[in-house]
């Protein structure tokens, strides 16, 4: 009876020791919740299944609608119930800064060597008063594409790209003048996104700045603005541009280039899989988008930054893969392997871009690129009645450049004092 | 006695319905109130501010210029809706082979979605690969493709033809069973004295329908004054916002610009107007009816 009091007592602390261990976070493997939004799911999966294959705690991805991150995470952030780590369009970063939504991730991120590799476009906008609150993720940025086909009908050198605003103009009546329904040059004449992408870069590029990050600052400041917005009046007066531009809301921004009748076009990284996908016989070039005097050039950063909302739950585990995807491991192995940009730029001319030295200068174009640090960017860029839209299409359509200018100018000050 | 609990009793009956309405209508009703007095943002927070969010919306020059677009949708698409859904509803009660043609292909368009359909239309507009274009070349109407989104105007009327293609089946239903409930014995009578089809459509079947023809009217005013969807496929408010809603504007304050404070005043001012509007048009169909 003795014995089997003694053997119970050893049983039940055996059982006992084998909970707390378990129990343990060095033993336990926890699982983190993760929120994508759809547009970035792609990129962020290759990462999550790398980081499952090879770490006991394991992330499970919840991709949310473009348009419901907002109002999921805010509602979340405010009923207590996150994601451990989310993934999301890296304009709303300094909103959601501002709202508190996010942890602060400075004393953990200052010191990391792979941090200080990473693009500063991302640094710079995942700042808010001193403090750092995510980093790059899953990155795209804007180039300049054109048709070697055309150039070569046309006369031109198929491989050298326009370096300046003057050299798209000059290609572009060249390339038109092949036919009746061949263009020199496209862009989506009604969509927001599309030309603060690949546009303003053009600006940006001759020396303007666009944004104001709060009301003491001039926006569309420097020449570089009009500039630009009267070298597409004149391109859209001369006819160089198709008619279906000035709808154009963003659905035809990859599409048009595809049917091999437009020369040159602003685009981004990702058309590069899209046109060797679906237009295969293209033969195209890229290169970064240029400014008004040869050698300027800039790109817009974008695609999606990673943070850790305020209430993860597993938040030490949710920076330790922030801090991963910043190894040469999920850089290389999760991002360039499977033809998605690196965010760190030490990495741009890696492996698996040699084949195509078109990716090695998109992934460059990171490096030069830049990305406003603005609050209310859908008040003033992004959405259908933005005075950045409106700017556009009364100076190239309606031909008043100043005038157009003039009304953003005074509508985006009224916006970042608010 | 017997009265005080009948009445208890009536209430109890009533209990599920009014909880119903006062879960589900009264109480976001007042909270939609509450919060067009702060400045509450989809983003979190909000303090009173008391009338600001009004007075803003005084001075907002894109709302009012939403409303009075809207205004204007409402005014041309309406008559269209009613007058061809009352000519299609004459079709569809004729002798059964036309009216069964014309009630299937007519109502298929109504059950389509919204969104699918003005993704149609956006394509048969469409300047480069789209039917209309491609119809009006070969009848010699355009020499050049048009660009119908570019102008307010075109856009406009471009969205009006989608829409009544869309829902006229709805109005022509809504007429058909106005017109059913008409006794034969009616027309019958009338034929008999010598009356004219047309004259029996003007003289009998218009005037028994009107009270159908004011319910088709308020449902197809307030829904025009509610359009969001099409413009938002379609126009996108383009050019220039002269194509916004207002539902379209509050959707845009409210969703992409976090302004959900604002958004709920212009709520709470489009409510208003619309129910002034509809009490209106009550009030002169029964005053009409009534002389």
């Amino acid at each position: 009876m003795g014995v089997s009091k003694t053997l119970r007592r050893g049983i039940l602390a055996a059982a006992l020791s084998l909970a707390a261990a378990l129990s343990s976070p060095s033993w336990a493997a926890d699982s983190l919740t993760m929120w994508v939004r759809a547009s970035g799911a792609n990129a962020a999966q290759h990462l999550v299944d790398l980081w499952n294959s090879g770490h006991a705690d394991k992330i499970a991805l919840t991709v949310i609608p473009d348009n419901q991150v907002v109002s999921k995470l805010a509602i979340g952030v405010q009923s207590g119930d996150v994601p451990d780590v989310i993934s999301f369009d890296l304009i709303y970063m300094p909103d959601f800064m501002r709202a508190g939504l996010l942890t602060d991730i400075t004393d953990s991120m200052k010191g990391d060597p792979n941090f200080a590799k990473v693009a500063p476009a991302y640094a710079h906008l995942a700042t808010y008063k001193d403090r750092l609150y995510g980093t790059g993720f899953t990155p795209d940025v804007s180039i300049l594409i054109y048709n070697k086909d055309l150039f070569r009908k046309a006369g031109l050198d198929p491989d050298k790209a326009p370096t300046s605003l003057q050299q798209i103009h000059d290609d572009a009546k060249k390339i038109r003048a092949l036919g009746p329904d061949i263009y020199g040059f496209y862009f989506s004449g009604s969509c927001p996104g599309c030309n603060i992408f690949t546009t303003s870069p053009m600006m940006v590029a001759s020396g303007a700045k666009i944004l104001p990050a709060n009301g003491d600052e001039e926006p569309l400041a420097g020449t570089g603005v009009k500039e630009v917005l009267q070298l597409f009046r004149d391109m859209w007066s001369e006819g160089l541009i198709p008619k279906s531009a000035q709808t154009d809301n963003g659905a035809n921004f990859a599409a048009t280039f595809k049917t091999g009748k437009i020369g040159i076009q602003g685009s981004g990284g990702f058309i590069i899989s899209d046109l060797k996908k679906d237009a295969p016989n293209l033969d195209f070039g890229l290169a970064f988008l240029p400014g008004v005097k040869e050698g300027q050039a800039s790109a817009f950063v974008g695609g999606d930054v990673v943070a850790i909302p305020k209430g993860s739950k597993h938040s030490d585990i949710a920076l330790a893969f922030i801090k991963w995807e910043l190894t040469d491991e999920a850089q290389l192995e999760g991002l360039a392997k499977n033809n998605i940009l690196p965010s760190r730029i030490d990495l741009a001319a890696n492996k698996y871009f040699q084949a195509d030295p078109r990716i090695v200068t998109t992934a460059k174009a990171i490096g030069i690129g830049y990305v406003p640090w603005v609050f209310h960017f859908n008040d003033m860029v992004n959405s259908d009645s933005s005075p950045w839209i409106q700017m556009i299409q009364t100076a190239v359509f309606d031909g008043k450049v100043d005038e157009a200018i003039a009304a953003a100018k005074a509508k985006m000050k009224e916006i970042a004092d608010e | 006695m017997i009265a005080t609990r009948r009445g208890a009793m009536g209430l109890l009956y009533a209990a599920p319905a009014v909880a119903f309405v006062a879960f589900f209508v009264v109480y976001p009703m007042l909270d939609l109130i509450r919060m067009s007095l702060t400045n509450a943002s989809l983003l979190g927070g909000g303090e009173f501010i008391g009338m600001k969010n009004y007075v803003k919306a005084a001075g907002d020059a894109t709302f009012w210029h939403a409303l009075a677009f809207t205004a204007e949708y409402t005014l041309f698409i309406t008559p269209i809706l009613i007058g061809a859904g009352f000519l299609l509803a004459l079709l569809a009660v004729a002798p059964p082979r036309i009216a069964k043609l014309t009630r299937a292909v007519v109502f298929m368009p109504v059950v389509i979605g919204l969104g699918s359909s003005s993704l149609l239309w956006v394509w048969l507009f469409d300047e480069q690969v789209g039917l209309i274009n491609k119809l009006l070349q070969d009848l010699g109407l355009i020499g050049q493709p048009m660009v119908w989104f570019a102008d307010a105007t075109l856009g406009l009327w471009a969205v009006i033809l989608s829409i009544v293609w869309k829902v006229v089946g709805y109005g022509m239903i809504l007429l058909v069973a106005g017109i059913q409930s008409i006794g034969a014995d009616i027309f019958e009578a009338a034929m008999l004295d010598g009356a004219s089809y047309w004259q029996r459509v003007v003289r009998i079947t218009l005037p028994l329908t009107v009270r159908t023809i004011a319910l088709t009217t308020l449902v197809s005013a307030i829904g025009s004054m509610l359009a969001f969807d099409q413009f938002y496929i379609m126009t996108s408010g383009g050019p220039k916002s002269e194509t916004f809603t207002s539902v379209y504007w509050i959707y845009q304050n409210s969703f992409i610009y976090f302004k959900q404070g604002y958004g709920a005043t212009l709520s709470i001012l489009l409510m208003a107007i619309i129910f002034i509007a509809s009490t209106a048009q009550l009030l002169l169909m029964r005053r009409g009816a009534g002389t």
